[in-house]
């Protein structure tokens, strides 16, 4: 990929935010005990995480990665974090901790995580640099007064531009003025987009110089990218096929998911298909309810381990923005919506939320209900005996996953 | 509405707001202030929030951004300017003598060494 080739290696090879790149430069190198921490702030994918890679390196220091969402509590961080933030080499080299995704410290369970680092920062012989996408987190706000901000924005076009045409010089290409601008403004500061985006065009077509316009028309660029994604040859080609696509990741799964319906595939198939696109969007909403950002990068290894596999050889073609069929609309609008009125009525019996009840109790509650005994004392629970509509929807639930 | 255009990284004066619009600016969003020489939007500074709260109090800012390379003007003649949203980028970008077409990378990264050591 040349986006791994073309990876800066100094933090003066990254760009944008040169301002808050020098200021961190300038931070770490006047550090000493009881200085502030730094607190990086922006959205996902604008180099935070490089910046801090490259300075450690640049350095000669030894990092300390820690995901806030994985180590949550004040123990665990107190476990992990404790031994680095105390210990300085024979010879005076420090460590640099680097604390991603703060702002993912939320709920019960992180009781005392942020009281915990704000006194770290105090206390700790060796650098502590803090990650968060969110700046307006309840968190951050909690934190901010112990750390210095810097604000990561993504680069300006004309930057992306000066990049691509760096890349370009390196592979020895030549590409059209339009066609670069065309990839700069769809990749939306993104450079890692914006690479892949010109080397799948490369890709595909070999020798023609410039291809001007084909990425203009992002339905056309959709398209491109995700029939390449099923008629790719190996895992290697759907991989660069999907990162070519320039789509967030909702519309990632939704597309999928719509091509995949409308395909034709064998029931069997169709299922392992559906299974893992269902298993992306269960990866979405984890991310987007924890502030777990960092599993943005597992969601394309899904469609190419999972996925992939399934549809390769099957024909299955990209189905274009237009809507389902109405038929099949309606089937899954009414499926979603009968769950989701049980799933409600389960959550508010069983003290859980409806999300919990849906994707982790309702599955086991279904097959339970093959027992008489059992499924008459739950609608009974339920109130779905007095609720006819519910109960028949909920009666043809039953006997289609019983066939199923 | 009050118009006004505001290069990132440099000062810039304002009418007079009122404390709550001050506050916000200069305490929650990052502006910097310094009472000789006025307000400045730098690193810090949440630009979307400052260019939001400045359009509720009636002044509509217009955000330029300076050359890296160079410190001048970037914005005018920019082939992106119509696409380019410099509220929610970073704060310096490359001017028309600087353009991408020019090979300016070798420049691009030395600027960074040479404002690190100054």
């Amino acid at each position: 990929m040349w986006s791994e080739k073309y990876r800066p290696e100094r933090p003066d090879q990254l760009i944008g935010n040169e301002e808050a790149r020098l200021a961190l430069t300038v931070w770490l190198s006047t550090w000493k005990p009881g200085t502030k921490a730094a607190l990086l702030m922006g959205p996902p994918g604008t180099g935070k995480t490089t910046c801090v890679n490259l300075l450690a390196r640049a350095n000669g220091m030894n990092l300390v990665d820690l995901n806030a969402s994985d180590v949550r509590t004040k123990d665990k961080l107190q476990r992990r974090m404790g031994e680095a933030m105390a210990t300085v080499s024979l010879f005076g080299e420090r460590s640099l901790i680097f604390l991603d995704e703060v702002d993912g410290l939320a709920g019960r369970a992180d009781i005392g995580a942020v009281e915990f680092i704000k006194e770290s920062v105090k206390e700790s012989q060796n650098p502590i640099v803090m990650a968060a996408n969110d700046p307006d987190s309840d968190e951050i706000k909690k934190l901010s007064s112990a750390c210095v901000p810097f604000r990561f924005r993504p680069p300006p076009p004309r930057e992306v531009e000066m990049y691509l045409r760096e890349v370009a010089r390196g592979e020895g290409i030549k590409v059209g003025e339009e066609e670069l601008r065309g990839y700069v403004v769809d990749a939306a500061g993104d450079v890692r987009q914006a690479i892949n985006l010109l080397q799948g065009s490369q890709q595909a077509s070999p020798g023609e110089g410039d291809s001007r316009g084909r990425y203009k028309d992002r339905d056309r660029s959709a398209s491109e990218a995700l029939n390449g994604f099923f008629g790719a040859a190996d895992k290697e080609e759907a991989m660069a096929s999907l990162r070519a696509l320039s789509m967030s990741p909702f519309e990632k799964v939704r597309e999928l998911h719509r091509s995949i319906v409308k395909s034709g595939l064998p029931a069997p198939e169709m299922a392992k298909a559906l299974e893992a696109v269902s298993r992306a969007d269960v990866l979405i909403g984890k991310m987007m309810k924890g502030g777990e950002w960092r599993l943005l990068r597992y969601l394309d290894r899904i469609f190419v381990e999972e996925l992939y596999p399934v549809v390769k050889g099957a024909a299955v073609k990209y189905s274009g923005q237009d809507d389902l069929p109405f038929p099949v609309l309606a089937r899954v609008w009414n499926d979603s919506k009968k769950i989701r009125e049980v799933s409600l009525r389960y959550a508010a019996k069983a003290h859980t939320s409806g999300m919990s009840a849906r994707s982790q109790d309702i599955p086991y509650v279904f097959a339970l209900c093959s027992k008489k005994k059992f499924r008459e004392e739950l609608e009974h629970l339920l109130n779905l005996d007095s609720d006819p509509d519910v109960l028949e929807s909920y009666d043809k639930f039953l006997t289609k996953e019983a066939a199923r | 509405m009050e118009k006004k255009r505001v290069v990132v990284g440099g000062w810039f004066d304002l009418p007079r707001l009122g404390p709550e619009v001050w506050s916000t600016l200069v305490r929650k969003q990052g502006v910097v202030y310094d009472k000789s020489t006025g307000f400045k939007f730098d690193a810090g500074t949440d630009l979307q929030g400052a260019v939001r709260t400045l359009r509720s109090a009636g002044v509509e800012v217009e955000l330029t951004l300076k050359c890296w390379i160079c410190g001048k003007m970037a914005c005018p003649g920019c082939p992106y300017l119509s696409s380019c949203d410099r509220a929610s980028v970073s704060g310096f970008c490359l001017c028309a003598d600087h353009s991408p077409e020019k090979s300016v990378w070798g420049a691009y990264t030395r600027r960074f060494d040479v404002d690190l050591k100054s």
